[in-house]
């Protein structure tokens, strides 16, 4: 177990490692097929991983890390079944994402760079994910920064991208400060960093610490999951290459901070306040991004902001206790997300480059194949009724309606809205960019792409389509996930929900979708109405949450940082260093021209040419001795015997 | 038993000879003649080997000296064949016009 | 002194005679007549120091076959008078009499100066019986030894002398 797991780990650190040391020497098939091998072998492993673990939780330490007097921190693994279904998505997403870039990057000189960060990229991910230690933790949550940077500004020609990537960073890292402090604090009471010993230890707390921690763990997720107040950077790290979206920002980036949620859980429920403020983050997030997708014209920004809703209602299921929920959301939204993104990679590809629904069309009688696979990723994100994201966005609605507390009904309420919202912006991009339209493009326009960047999508559309059997309500296969994930602590496998209102609430959120969904087709029917300009800006820009952001952080600190700059540092500059380098600039020249000439040339000239004169001299002495005649050695000897007889005798004599 | 000489004598006598022989393969620039030279001294060598076992009334000194003569024997033979084959190649057997290498 | 001691100062005087003599002819052929008659004494000598094989095999072997291949190959190659300047005489004997002089005057001063091989051998003879047996008894392995490496000149000393097309002739 030991080896599958350190090995799981190991395959995309090497694939990273070899490609960044000799990817530049080696063919290009090679460096691709090394990166998507290490990926298909950590799927392997994952399965194995999986498959030996059983239903319980395994504590494993690889190696010793860091020991500094009491302090001590290893290298810890604790693999309990939620550990292993994320390991499973991560690996399985990861893999065809890797095989679909293949094709994506096909034209891109950079691709080296490329599969060395995403295979870094799912290393970061896999230690987070197993990881027991929480320092390790925060090693892989750095890590994966650092690769999300890297990966959002990967074509770094364009100044955007690498501003959309500082962005990213800066605004994750925003996050990250308080996920060290919620460290620091870990470590302070219980004096040890593995997850399963705080978890065993969490009854200890106080419900006033455990807030605190539980709200600085939250403001970490928000950070890296782009929950309110910190989502602005996802629509912006639209800018990074398709593939990265998908895996970044569907799957698994965005997870991690529900992940960590989620395995902190004990000491997160110990504080009803903290569950409540997490619901209702997750809730108003879940509404606010629904709103603005509906007006966005960018394909991938509408996609963006529909992940920010979706990740929205994973925080909501923490906060509503239901870990069970929360992760089969996950995993559904990984499942569609990331076809939905590959999808819009296609057809981006296809139209050169273009990301605007309302120039696209036609899309539907060009390219079917793709078609079928928008069509199925977005009837499951907007939870169509027995497809993929329906039975998990509803057991989320259903476990935060049973919640106790009366403000847990408004949380509903606001994802009921967001729910309404969901099939509106999904379909609507189905229906702008497949539909006929008179200008738009035609066959000819269509540039050619890899037929295998469909193939790759295939698995993946059967997968969300039937995702819905994990974990059914009822009958057949009821529960399968929540009983998997029983040994996790705080997973309720069962929400103990009367049956009456399980199937009221069913049939309430499928007749709501299946309503939307006739209004949105209807409406993108037939020329319609717009928005006032104000709300439709308003929506457009995601209520000006950037722009104040902008406004009252950002310009700010360039203004103070131009104003050091200039004044302060062009000043100093300017009168004092270069003075100082003149004062001591010319005494030192006038030393080292005297050196050079008086003692280097003395030296040189007299010296060294006169021991080489005499050395050859000395060899040339030397040189008569051998003439080359058979009478001067044997003369020599009868004069090496003389020698030995006349040292004898002087040794026999004086002694 | 008869008496003879002192063993130092018989050492004196077979230490001139190796001298005159050493003296004249030093001195000659014949190459026959260096090689009788040599052949003086392993001769000379031979007769301390002789008087040593009779002054140690042992005989492993005269069993040396069978060794010495074929090795002797072997070695003027090669020897000679060499200055004939010199002799062949360069018309000279004056060892100072073999100075090949010289330097 | 006894008469073997006689006969040894004698014989010791022949050889170093003819010896001196052989060292310093011209004539390459002198030289090796003179050398045949200082093998002779030595034999003599070998014969009065108790070993009458080996005075036997100094005749046969080294008077009678190597001096006489000495003498083949003289008379074989023209060799005649080396021709040497007159000063070149004392030149080429002035290294060897002074190292051979310092050489000699250690070695008699030692030797003679050593009291301990003061007394006189006393006289023994190994007859060919018992050296023989005593050869092949002790020392089998290097008259093993000694035969191959006579091989071995035999097969060296008929490769450099043969004359095929190939070699070049004066």
């Amino acid at each position: 177990m030991k080896i599958v797991l350190l090995l799981l780990l190991l395959f995309p650190l090497g694939g990273a490692v070899l490609n960044a040391l000799a990817g530049r020497w080696l063919p290009r098939r090679l460096v691709e097929t090394t990166a998507c091998a290490a990926v298909l072998g950590a799927l392997v492993l994952a399965v194995a991983a999986l498959v030996l673990a059983g239903d319980r939780a395994h504590d494993l330490t690889f190696c010793s890390w860091i020991v500094s007097g009491d302090f001590s921190a290893a290298m810890n693994v604790h693999f309990d079944p939620l550990a292993a279904v994320m390991a499973l998505m991560v690996t399985f997403v990861a893999s065809l994402i890797h095989l679909y870039s293949v094709a994506f990057m096909r034209s891109d000189p950079d691709y080296v760079r490329y599969f060395c960060y995403l295979n870094l990229f799912v290393f970061a991910m896999l230690v987070i994910t197993v990881a027991d230690s929480l320092i390790l933790v925060y090693l892989g949550w750095e890590g994966m920064g650092f690769c999300s940077y890297a990966l959002i500004g990967f074509w770094y020609g364009e100044a955007a991208n690498t501003a959309a990537g500082r962005k990213a960073f800066i605004l994750t890292h925003i996050g990250d400060v308080a996920l060290g402090v919620a460290l620091a604090m870990f470590f302070v009471l219980f004096q040890d960093f593995s997850i399963s010993h705080i978890n065993a230890q969490a009854g200890a707390l106080t419900p006033a610490t455990a807030t605190i921690l539980a709200l600085l763990l939250l403001w970490a997720a928000a950070g890296k999951s782009a929950q309110l107040p910190l989502t602005v950077w996802l629509p912006d790290a639209m800018a990074g290459p398709t593939p990265v979206s998908a895996l970044i920002h569907a799957a698994t980036m965005v997870t991690a901070g529900v992940y960590l949620l989620m395995r902190l859980f004990p000491v997160v429920q110990l504080s009803p306040v903290a569950l409540l403020i997490m619901a209702g983050l997750g809730a108003v997030t879940a509404c606010y991004a629904g709103l603005a997708a509906c007006v966005q014209r960018d394909i991938k920004k509408s996609l963006a902001y529909s992940t920010i809703s979706q990740v929205g209602y994973m925080v909501l299921a923490v906060g509503a206790a239901d870990i069970v929920g929360g992760m089969f959301h996950l995993v559904s939204h990984a499942l569609f997300k990331a076809l939905l993104f590959m999808a819009a990679g296609i057809m981006i590809q296809a139209l050169d480059e273009e990301h605007d629904i309302f120039k696209m069309g036609n899309l539907r009688r060009l390219m079917p194949g793709v078609a079928y696979l928008f069509l199925g990723g977005s009837l499951c994100l907007s939870a169509f009724p027995l497809l993929g994201g329906f039975f998990s966005k509803d057991r989320i609605l259903l476990a935060t309606f049973l919640h106790p507390d009366i403000s847990y009904k408004v949380c509903w309420a606001l994802a009921m809205v967001g729910a309404a919202l969901t099939p509106f912006y999904s379909l609507r991009l189905y229906f702008v960019a497949f539909q006929e339209r008179a200008g738009g493009p035609l066959k000819q326009d269509l540039r050619p792409y890899p037929r295998v960047m469909a193939w790759v999508l295939a698995p993946l559309l059967v997968l969300a389509l039937a995702d819905g059997l994990l974990n059914l309500p009822g009958g057949f296969g009821k529960n399968f996930l929540g009983h998997y994930l029983a040994p996790v602590p705080g997973a309720r496998p069962d929400l103990g929900a009367p049956v009456w209102l399980e199937w009221a609430m069913g049939m309430g959120s499928a007749f709501l979708v299946v309503v939307m969904t006739w209004v949105t087709y209807r409406y993108y029917r037939r020329p319609r109405r717009g928005l006032r300009p104000w709300l439709h800006e308003l929506l457009f820009q995601a209520f000006y949450l950037d722009r104040f952001y902008l406004a009252v952080v950002a310009r700010p600190y360039q203004q103070i940082s131009r104003f050091l700059w200039q004044r302060v540092d062009n000043l100093i500059l300017d009168r004092g260093y270069i003075r100082l380098a003149q004062g001591v600039f010319r005494p030192y020249r006038a030393l080292a021209r005297f050196l050079w000439q008086e003692l280097d040339q003395r030296v040189l000239d007299e010296g060294i040419v006169r021991t080489a004169s005499g050395f050859l001299s000395l060899s040339a002495l030397l040189g008569l001795w051998a003439t080359g005649r058979l009478s001067t050695y044997l003369q020599m000897l009868l004069l090496g015997l003389a020698v030995w007889f006349g040292a004898l005798a002087v040794s026999w004599y004086l002694w | 038993m008869v008496a003879m000489v002192p063993y130092s004598h018989v050492l004196a006598l077979a230490g001139v000879l190796f001298l005159l022989g050493a003296a004249c393969a030093v001195a000659r620039r014949n190459l026959v003649m260096i090689l009788i030279g040599v052949e003086v001294m392993l001769n000379a060598a031979g007769l301390a080997l002789v008087g040593a076992s009779l002054f140690w009334q042992q005989l492993d000194g005269q069993a040396l000296v069978i060794f010495i003569m074929a090795v002797a024997s072997s070695e003027v033979a090669v020897g000679l064949a060499l200055i004939v084959y010199s002799h062949r190649r360069t018309g000279t057997v004056n060892a100072d016009d073999y100075n090949l290498l010289k330097g | 002194m006894s008469l073997y001691a006689l006969i040894f100062y004698t014989l010791g005087a022949v050889i170093l005679g003819a010896t001196g003599l052989a060292i310093t002819r011209r004539q390459v052929m002198h030289a090796v007549v003179y050398l045949v008659i200082s093998f002779l004494a030595t034999a003599l000598l070998f014969y009065l120091l108790g070993a009458p094989l080996l005075a036997a095999l100094e005749v046969i072997i080294y008077a009678g076959a190597i001096m006489v291949l000495f003498l083949f190959i003289v008379m074989m190659m023209e060799m005649g008078k080396s021709p040497e300047s007159p000063g070149a005489y004392l030149r080429q004997w002035l290294p060897a009499l002074l190292l051979g002089g310092v050489c000699l005057a250690v070695t008699l001063a030692l030797l003679l100066g050593d009291s301990g091989a003061g007394a006189p051998l006393k006289s023994a003879s190994a007859s060919p019986l018992v050296f023989g047996r005593f050869l092949f008894e002790r020392y089998w392995f290097s008259v093993e030894i000694a035969s191959l490496l006579l091989l071995v000149a035999l097969v060296g000393a008929w490769y450099l002398g043969r004359r095929d097309e190939n070699t070049e002739g004066p």
